[in-house]
Formats: structure tokens, C-alpha cells, sequence
């Protein structure tokens, strides 16, 4: 839990918002990802800056209303994961 | 009508001599490099001539799909990379992926179809376990053609990624098992360069031989054009960068027990596309060079293959050169009872 | 090497050089393409050949195997009697995986007042019927198979081939238009009876004029009369799905498509009949702005 994830380079990624959903185009693969909630939620609050799992569930409990019951660090950790197996986000120390 | 491919041929070697073309003709140079996968090596190549616009257009496709591929290519490359991150050992880049990654002349413009990387045979198990692992999968899964593999090939069978679509050929060595030149993967492991981002690639002297095999092992010479278009890109750059290479690609070809090759693809080369060879080089059989040459040029200009018979030659003797007899039979007899 | 002969063929903005080893299908594609302008220069984008499957069946029980530049190495062959078919497939096959001038989607088109409108869906779905149609009453006919979106303008670029048309549309087509605009009728296609219509002469004289999209329809038929909309994710994946070139295109390919689909209204169309898919078309280009 206490290694730390980066999101791929700003100029690597173009974001798109359509309704529900949005875009993601990778200019390095040329793969177009769609992603939903909470994953949006989960890039927008990475920035550019490398963070702890715990980190950015306590950054997304901040600026979004969660349900109490939920473990944030959980489902933060499940989609970092699927982004890293996309290569759209980095795990520090690692490919 | 164009005869033959020698038009391709001619523009590749003298950008100068498509002034020639009528209009007809280019309609037709243009089918022929399709069919040969040379059509973004030559767009390169004729980069900044006065041409007619809808030509033109097409070569400005080619560049910008194969800037695509490129792109693709280098990240199937580092999708390899992150797979194979806990395991130990090298993992090289080879063919035209190889090329791009180093920015070598021969990878402009060229086609790339699948990723081929080369891993050392005792990490096999280790590598196709954290390849399945990363979303890779069996392409057929066969009995028959899985045991063949493993068996008698110089590479585990292919596998496609469930997700990206694109394939992956691990190899452990550059020749199949029941080929007669044994080369030497270790050296080619050891002497491995390394990239920034941590992939490998051969040395300049391994990666022609490499290119050479490739251009043999596919005995029936289907590609042939294009194999010998990287080799003629090769070693041109790595001979104008290191005075000694000639010496040390024949010391390295002898090696790997592929220096007869190396200098009948250095004959064609130059042959081809005026390839600068060293003078002694140049002796062989005229007989045989010719009728590889009528092989290699067999394509009309609708870019239809032509001159069968001697494509049927050259077929037989590819399946020769991959096996022996008995167990030609064998393949065939198998392939053959299977739908 | 048996010998080959060959038509070039100009639609929009591209140009084919189809080539076969049967003289009759080079003259039967001669006569439907009549009213196409003539290619003088022998330059072509592409070559699609049709050749006897086995040399021996040029004959016997021939059939035509379609290659060229671009090709899929399952395509399965078809009877002689098929070859206009087989000369059209083996021209979207050039298009759908070589060309890269526009994003193509596989829809059908056409314009008034200057503005196109699209429609796009499954194969049934009555898309290329609807645009024969349309072309007839009032509209200009744009194209049947695949509309070409430019990359930089955002504008619908025409390619307005012979129509395909496609059982139940024949005769129902047969009513409208004169006989001698139709080729030959093929019976038992992969894709059952097809007969090929030829656009109108004014559509293929402007096929050089290209018009801004102004409606997404996705029309199905042998529903009840109905309108939805549709969510930008749906039709973001679903005109992904009904593009050749998308992914080819790279980031282009992804700007020129986010650009459509945040620009261009979209409904979803269920209907019954051609008269009333007709009557709310018009109904819907009137609410246009």
C-alpha cells in the first residue's frame, strides 16, 4: 500500500469528456481507452505527481461525497492496477 | 506493362530513375511495392522528388501509416518489457521492431507485422508464464502444432495478446533446431546492447547475421526484396560508423556457422541495390544468382507473383532447407491428413 | 501468366484500376460506370485484381478470387456470374484498409442544402435502401457504403458508387427508376439477390461537393415507428465500431470522431416502412436549425 503510482506524462495522454463517460487517447500506443467513475475521478485527482493508494483514496474522500461504508483504499488500489495492466499509469520501481 | 519488380528495384537504389515513369507505370511501381512490403521504405526514399500529385498522396499515406506502425511497434516493445520486468535475464528486440528502436536507417519507412523478441532458452518457462500472465494467449491451441514447436522450432508457438490483438514470437534461438548452421544465441544474448528503457538489442554484427537468416531460413525467398532492402540499409550504416565491421561480421558470421550466407546475401544485395561489399566478396556462382534474382524480381504489374516454376523451386528447396527429409514427409503427411 | 485486362474507375475522390482475367466483367464494369468521369492518366490509388481461383477454373466452373493491394487472406471466392459483385468488394476492401484520406464510416449518405445527412447500422438495417431512396426524392445521393468524414474540415466528402441494392430494395427500387440504370440481376449472393443501381447523373457530377454533416440517424427496420436519443458514449463506440480506418488513423483518426460526435445531432430510428422512415426524415430536417 505504500508504494507510490504516476500517471503517464500529460503530453502522452489526450482526455475527452463525452457524457457518462470519457476518453482517454494514448499517443504512445494509439489505443483509445474509455473509462467511467471512479476511474475519472481517481486521474483527475493524480495530476501530474506521484501518490500512495492512501493518498489519493484520502483526496477522493475530500472532494467527493463517499458513502462511509466503502473502503476507498480498496477500490483505489483494484483501478490503479487495471491502469498499470493499460500502461496509463506507473507503479514507482517498476515497469 | 512492367515486366517485373526491377522498376522497384531501381527507384530503391537510384531515386533519380522514377523520372522515367509514364503515368501507367507508376499505378504499377506503386501495386508491385505494396505486394513487396516496400511501399513506406520507398515513399521515404523518393521523400522531396517533384511527383505527380496522386502519387504523391499514396507515398504520403505509407509515410504516415507506417509512422503508426512505429508507433505501435515501440509500444508492443515496451508492453514486452513491463511483462517481463521480474524476470531475469535480457530481452532483445529483433527485426524491424529492433530497427525503430534504435533508429537505424534500415527502419524507416519498413513494415512491422508481429513483436519477435529473443530471451535465453532456460528462461522459456519462466517468460511464457509471465507472458500468459500479462494478457498474451496461445494463438492455436494444437497439440500437434504446440509439440511441433517445441520440438524442432526456434521459438515457442505464437501467442496474441487478448486485448491489443497483437501477436508475440519468443524465440531462443534465429534458425529452427533441424536447420544445418547452428548459431550461437548465447553470444547474441551476451554481446546485446542495451536501449534506455531497458530492452536489448543485437550488436550491429549479430543483428546482420540475424537478418541474413531471415533471409535464408525463408528459403523459398517470399519477402526476399525486403529482407535484402534492411540488409542493404544494415550494413551500409554500420560499415560507414566502424571501419572493421566487414572483419568482424565475417568473424562473427563464421561463429554463428552462417558466413556462406552472409556473403551470397551480401552478392544479392549489391547485386540489387549497388550494396558497397568488400571486392572479395563478390565471388560466386553466377548460375545461382541469377535464378535467385529471376525469383526475387517474379512480380508483374498488377502485382501479381509471376515466373511459377521457379517460385515452385524455390519452395521445395525452403522446406528442404528447414528439414530433413524424413521428417518433411512427416510434416506434410500431418498437415496435410489435418482440415 | 494469363492476361489481364482492366478498367479504372474514378468515385470521389478516389481511384480504383480493377483488373480481371475475364474480359466480361471488364465490360460489364465499362457500361455501369459510363457516366463516371473518365480516368486519361492510367493513376490509380489502387489495383483490384479478379482472377480464376485455379488457373484451370478460368473455364470450368470458374470462379473469381478477389485480391489486390490490400487483401484478406480468407476471402472467400465467388461464382463468375457474381463478378460486378466481386469487382465492388474488392473495391470497398481497398478502401476499407487502404485509404486514410478520411476517416471512413460505414454509412450511407446524402445531401440537401448543403447539409448531409448520415445513417449508419447493421447490415438490415436499411441504410443503403433508405439512401436510393432519399436519392430519388429530392435528395442528392452521396454514397450507399461508406461516407468519407475529412479529417481537417469535418465536412462529408461523397463516394457515391452504384448502389448495392439488397433483396426486398429491388423491386421495391424497380418501381422508381428506369430500367437502364440497373445492372444485372445476381441471385443467390452470400448476401442473397443484389442488383446494382446507378446513382443519378447530377450525384455523380458533384461528387466533388462536399457538405457538412447535419444528422446522425441509426435506422432499424421492422420496428414501430419510434425516435430515441442517444448518449455520446453509445454513438462513440458504435461509429468506432462502424469505421474500417479508426484505429489506422491514429490521433487524427480520434480528433476528427470526438469533433462528429460532439458536433452532430443523433437520433435512433426504429421503422416499418420506406414511406415512413421518409416522412420522419423530412420531419427531422425540418426541426434542424
Amino acid at each position: 500500500m505504500h508504494e507510490k503510482y504516476r500517471l503517464a506524462s500529460s503530453d502522452a495522454l489526450i482526455h475527452h469528456d463525452l457524457d457518462s463517460m470519457s476518453l482517454i487517447f494514448d499517443r504512445r500506443s494509439g489505443i483509445t481507452h474509455m473509462i467511467a467513475d471512479p476511474v475519472t475521478a481517481i486521474i483527475e485527482v493524480m495530476g501530474d505527481a506521484a501518490a500512495s493508494v492512501a493518498a489519493i483514496a484520502e483526496m477522493l474522500s475530500s472532494h467527493f461525497d463517499v458513502e462511509q461504508e466503502v473502503d476507498v483504499a480498496e477500490i483505489v488500489l483494484a483501478r490503479l492496477e487495471e491502469l498499470r495492466d493499460l500502461g496509463l499509469v506507473q507503479r514507482e520501481g517498476d515497469g | 506493362m512492367i515486366k517485373d519488380a526491377t522498376p522497384l528495384i531501381d527507384a530503391l537504389r537510384d531515386p533519380q530513375s522514377v523520372s522515367a515513369l509514364g503515368d501507367g507505370q507508376w499505378s504499377e511501381l506503386i501495386s508491385i511495392a505494396r505486394a513487396e512490403s516496400l511501399i513506406g521504405s520507398l515513399a521515404h526514399r523518393l521523400r522531396g522528388l517533384d511527383l505527380p500529385d496522386r502519387v504523391q498522396a499514396i507515398f504520403d499515406d505509407a509515410i504516415d501509416s507506417h509512422e503508426l506502425v512505429r508507433t505501435q511497434a515501440l509500444w508492443e516493445a515496451d508492453c514486452s518489457r513491463r511483462a517481463l520486468f521480474y524476470v531475469e535475464g535480457k530481452t532483445v528486440l529483433m527485426k524491424g521492431t529492433a530497427y525503430v528502436a534504435a533508429g537505424l536507417a534500415a527502419g524507416v519507412g519498413r513494415s512491422i507485422g508481429d513483436l519477435d523478441i529473443l530471451v535465453a532458452k532456460d528462461k522459456l518457462p519462466l517468460v511464457e508464464e509471465a507472458l500468459l500472465d500479462a494478457g498474451w494467449e496461445w494463438v492455436k491451441p494444437d497439440p500437434y502444432d504446440d509439440q511441433y514447436y517445441r520440438e524442432h522450432m526456434h521459438e515457442l508457438p505464437p501467442m496474441i495478446h487478448r486485448e491489443r490483438d497483437q501477436m508475440i514470437d519468443v524465440h531462443h534461438t534465429i534458425l529452427p533446431l533441424t536447420a544445418k548452421p547452428m548459431p550461437d544465441p548465447q553470444k547474441m544474448l551476451e554481446d546485446a546492447v542495451e536501449l534506455a528503457d531497458g530492452l536489448f538489442i543485437m550488436a550491429p554484427v549479430d543483428m546482420t547475421c540475424h537478418c541474413v537468416a531471415h533471409v535464408m531460413a525463408d528459403g523459398d525467398f517470399a519477402g526476399g526484396l525486403r529482407n535484402l532492402w534492411d540488409f542493404h540499409g544494415l550494413v551500409t550504416e554500420f560499415s560507414a560508423h566502424n571501419v572493421q565491421f566487414w572483419q568482424q561480421l565475417e568473424q562473427r558470421a563464421q561463429r554463428h556457422q552462417l558466413l556462406q550466407h552472409v556473403r551470397w546475401a551480401a552478392v544479392l544485395s549489391h547485386q540489387l541495390y549497388g550494396t558497397a561489399i568488400p571486392e572479395q566478396w563478390s565471388v560466386g556462382s553466377k548460375i545461382r544468382d541469377r535464378l535467385t534474382l529471376h525469383r526475387l524480381t517474379a512480380r508483374d504489374g498488377y502485382g501479381r507473383e509471376t515466373r511459377k516454376l521457379t517460385r515452385l523451386i524455390f519452395y521445395i528447396r525452403s522446406h528442404w532447407l528447414r528439414m530433413p527429409p524424413m521428417m518433411l514427409a512427416k510434416h506434410l503427411w500431418t498437415k496435410f491428413r489435418r482440415p | 501468366m494469363s492476361a489481364m485486362h482492366h478498367i479504372d474507375i474514378e468515385v470521389g475522390p478516389a481511384r480504383f484500376r480493377v483488373a480481371s482475367a475475364w474480359r466480361q466483367a471488364v465490360s460489364t464494369l465499362d457500361q455501369l460506370y459510363g457516366h463516371y468521369p473518365r480516368v486519361e492518366d492510367d493513376l490509380v490509388d489502387f489495383t483490384v485484381r479478379l482472377e480464376p481461383e485455379k488457373p484451370w477454373r478460368k473455364f470450368i466452373r470458374p470462379s473469381v478470387h478477389i485480391s489486390g493491394d490490400f487483401w484478406l487472406p480468407d476471402a472467400a471466392p465467388l461464382p463468375l456470374q457474381q463478378h460486378l459483385l466481386a469487382a465492388e468488394m474488392g473495391m470497398n476492401l481497398q478502401m476499407a484498409l487502404g485509404w486514410r484520406r478520411h476517416l471512413l464510416l460505414h454509412a450511407s449518405s446524402v445531401e440537401k442544402d448543403g447539409k448531409a445527412l448520415l445513417m449508419t447500422g447493421l447490415s438490415g438495417s436499411g441504410k443503403s435502401t433508405l439512401s436510393a431512396m432519399l436519392g430519388e426524392n429530392g435528395w442528392r445521393f452521396m454514397g450507399d457504403e461508406f461516407a468519407l468524414l475529412c479529417l481537417d474540415s469535418g465536412m462529408i466528402q461523397p463516394f457515391p458508387r452504384l448502389i448495392s441494392l439488397k433483396n426486398e430494395a429491388i423491386p421495391a427500387m424497380n418501381e422508381l427508376v428506369p430500367a437502364d440504370r440497373f445492372g444485372p440481376l445476381l441471385q443467390g449472393t452470400p448476401k442473397g439477390d443484389i442488383q446494382h443501381l446507378q446513382p443519378q447523373q447530377a450525384a455523380v457530377e458533384t461528387m466533388d461537393v462536399l457538405a457538412k454533416p447535419a444528422l446522425l440517424l441509426f435506422p432499424r427496420f421492422g420496428h414501430d415507428g419510434a425516435l430515441r436519443n442517444m448518449g455520446k458514449s453509445e454513438i462513440f463506440v458504435r461509429l468506432t465500431q462502424a469505421s474500417t480506418n479508426y484505429v489506422a488513423l491514429g490521433e487524427t483518426g480520434f480528433r476528427a470522431l470526438t469533433r462528429f460526435v460532439d458536433e452532430v445531432p443523433v437520433k435512433a430510428m426504429d421503422y416499418q416502412s420506406g414511406d415512413e422512415a421518409q416522412a420522419m426524415i423530412d420531419k427531422l430536417w425540418a426541426e434542424l436549425r
